[in-house]
C-alpha cells in the first residue's frame, strides 16, 4: 500500500470533493449507455418469447463455374425467436428421380435473426437438372 | 481569477478523463484472456435476455461492493451514492471497451443479430467490468514520490543500455504469459478467418494505443518513473512502438511453440496470427513493463 492511499483512505468522507461538471457529463453518458443496453435486454425478451425457430435456405447470387467446379451460394435465415445450435443443410442436383450429387454443410449457431451464408460446390452443371436445397436438422441449445 | 477558475474546470476534466482511461486500463488487463474465448462468445449467444439481466444485476453488485472500498478513481468511495455512481460508470466502461474490441475482432458486424450481440457483450464485459473496478489493486495508484528520480540526471551509456534491456525482458515476459494463454487454443485461426485488410491494421493501431494509455496515461503505479525510464527508447512513442514490437515477437514464437504456424506456411498467415495474437500480447507487455 503507498504512502498516498495511507493517508487518503481513513479521512475520505471528509476528502472526497464535490462531483465535478466533468464527473457528472461522464456519469450521464455511462447511465445512457448501461440503460440503452439493458432496454435493448428487456425488448428481446418481451419480443422473442416461446417463438420457435423457422429456418429457410435460398441461393443468392448466380452459380459461377471454375476450373470445372459449379460453386452454388446460399443463405440461410432463422427468422425465428429461438436460438439452435448444429444446423445441417443439404443440396441435392436431382435428374428426373435420381439423385446424381449431393452435399451437405453444419451451422455452429443460427441465434434469432441471424443470416448466414455458405458455398456447396458440384462438379455437374447444377442447371442441367433439378437443385434442391433444405435444412435437415438442428439441436436447441 | 478567470484564469485560475479555467484551469481547475480544465483540469477537472483531464481528471476525469485520466479517471477513465485507467479503469479502461484495467479492464483490458483483466478482461482479454476472456475476449478471446470463443466459449464465451457462443454462450453469449444463445443465452436466454433474462440471464442476460441477471449478469447484468451480478455485476452491478459485485462492482458495487468493489468500489465501496477502491474502484479505478484517484479518490476512494464509502458512500453508497458515489460507489453507485461508480459501478454503472465502471458498466459503462466495460461494454464500450468490449464492445470495440468484439466489433474490431469481427465478432459483432452489421448482419449479427440483436440478442446475440447483446448475450456476446454483455457476458464478455463481465469479467472486463471487475478489471474496471480492480484497476487501482490491480498496478497500483500513482504515487507521485518520484524524488530519487532526478531527471536532470545524465545517465551513463552503461546504464541506459541496462534499462533498455530490462524494459525489454519485462515486455518480452509479460507478453510470452499472455500469449502463451491463447495461442495453443483455437480462437486465433478462427479471429484470423474473420479479419483482414484494413480490419488487422485497425488491430495493430487499437494495440499501440492500448499499450500507450496502459503504460503512460492510466496512472498505474511508476507511471512517472516510467516517463523519465533512462532506456535508448525513452520517448513514450517510441517505447510502445518499441514493445509492440517486442510483443508481435512473443507472439509468433509462442504460436510456432504451439504448432500454429510452420516455417513453410505463407507470409501472409504469418503476419496475420501475428497481429490477432499480438493484440493481447502487448496488453501483456505492457503490465509487465509496470511490474518491474
Amino acid at each position: 500500500m503507498t504512502e498516498l492511499q495511507e493517508n487518503s483512505h481513513p479521512h475520505h468522507l471528509a476528502k472526497r470533493p464535490p462531483r465535478s461538471l466533468a464527473e457528472w457529463v461522464s456519469f450521464s453518458i455511462a447511465l445512457c449507455i448501461v440503460s440503452v443496453i439493458a432496454a435493448l435486454v428487456v425488448y428481446a425478451w418481451a419480443s422473442d418469447r416461446d417463438r420457435p425457430a423457422a429456418l429457410a435456405v435460398q441461393k443468392t447470387e448466380p452459380i459461377r463455374e471454375v476450373n470445372g467446379q459449379f460453386y452454388i451460394p446460399f443463405e440461410i435465415a432463422n427468422s425465428g425467436g429461438e436460438t439452435v445450435e448444429s444446423v445441417q443443410v443439404i443440396a441435392e442436383l436431382k435428374i428426373g428421380e435420381e439423385v446424381l450429387e449431393s452435399g451437405d454443410l453444419q451451422f455452429d449457431f443460427l441465434s434469432q435473426g441471424e443470416k448466414e451464408s455458405g458455398v456447396f460446390i458440384f462438379k455437374r452443371n447444377p442447371s442441367a437438372g433439378q437443385l434442391v436445397l433444405r435444412v435437415s436438422s438442428y439441436k436447441i441449445p | 481569477m478567470i484564469q485560475s477558475y479555467r484551469n481547475r474546470r480544465s483540469s477537472s476534466w483531464i481528471a476525469e478523463f485520466d479517471d477513465l482511461i485507467r479503469g479502461a486500463s484495467g479492464g483490458f488487463l483483466f478482461g482479454i484472456p476472456l475476449l478471446y474465448t470463443m466459449e464465451v462468445w457462443w454462450i453469449g449467444s444463445f443465452a436466454h435476455p433474462i440471464r442476460l439481466l441477471m449478469a447484468m444485476i451480478l455485476t452491478f453488485t459485485i462492482v458495487f461492493m468493489l468500489n465501496r472500498t477502491d474502484g479505478f478513481r484517484k479518490s476512494s468511495n464509502t458512500q453508497a451514492s458515489d460507489a453507485v455512481i461508480d459501478s454503472i460508470e465502471a458498466m459503462a466502461i466495460g461494454i464500450i471497451c468490449c464492445g470495440l474490441i468484439l466489433v474490431l475482432l469481427r465478432e459483432i458486424t452489421w448482419q449479427t443479430a440483436l440478442s446475440e450481440t447483446l448475450g456476446k457483450l454483455i457476458y464478455e464485459s463481465m469479467p472486463f467490468t471487475l478489471g474496471v473496478a480492480l484497476a487501482n489493486q490491480f498496478l497500483g495508484g500513482e504515487t507521485h514520490s518520484n524524488n530519487s528520480n532526478n531527471p536532470n540526471q545524465k545517465p551513463s551509456d552503461q546504464g541506459r543500455l541496462n534499462a533498455t534491456f530490462a524494459d525489454i525482458g519485462a515486455t518480452l515476459i509479460g507478453a510470452m504469459v499472455i500469449a502463451s494463454n491463447i495461442a495453443p487454443t483455437d480462437e486465433v485461426p478462427m479471429l484470423v478467418a474473420a479479419v483482414s485488410g484494413l480490419w488487422l491494421l485497425a488491430v495493430m493501431l487499437i494495440s499501440l494505443l492500448i499499450s500507450y494509455a496502459i503504460v503512460f496515461q492510466a496512472g498505474f503505479a511508476k507511471q512517472s518513473q516510467r516517463q523519465q525510464q533512462k532506456g535508448i527508447f525513452q520517448r513514450p512513442i517510441s517505447e510502445t512502438l518499441m514493445s509492440y514490437l517486442v510483443s508481435l515477437f512473443a507472439a509468433a514464437v509462442m504460436l510456432v511453440f504451439f504448432s500454429q504456424l510452420h516455417l513453410n506456411d505463407p507470409w501472409q498467415m504469418w503476419l496475420s496470427y501475428t497481429i490477432i495474437l499480438g493484440l493481447p500480447a502487448t496488453i501483456g507487455g505492457a503490465a509487465g513493463r509496470l511490474a518491474i
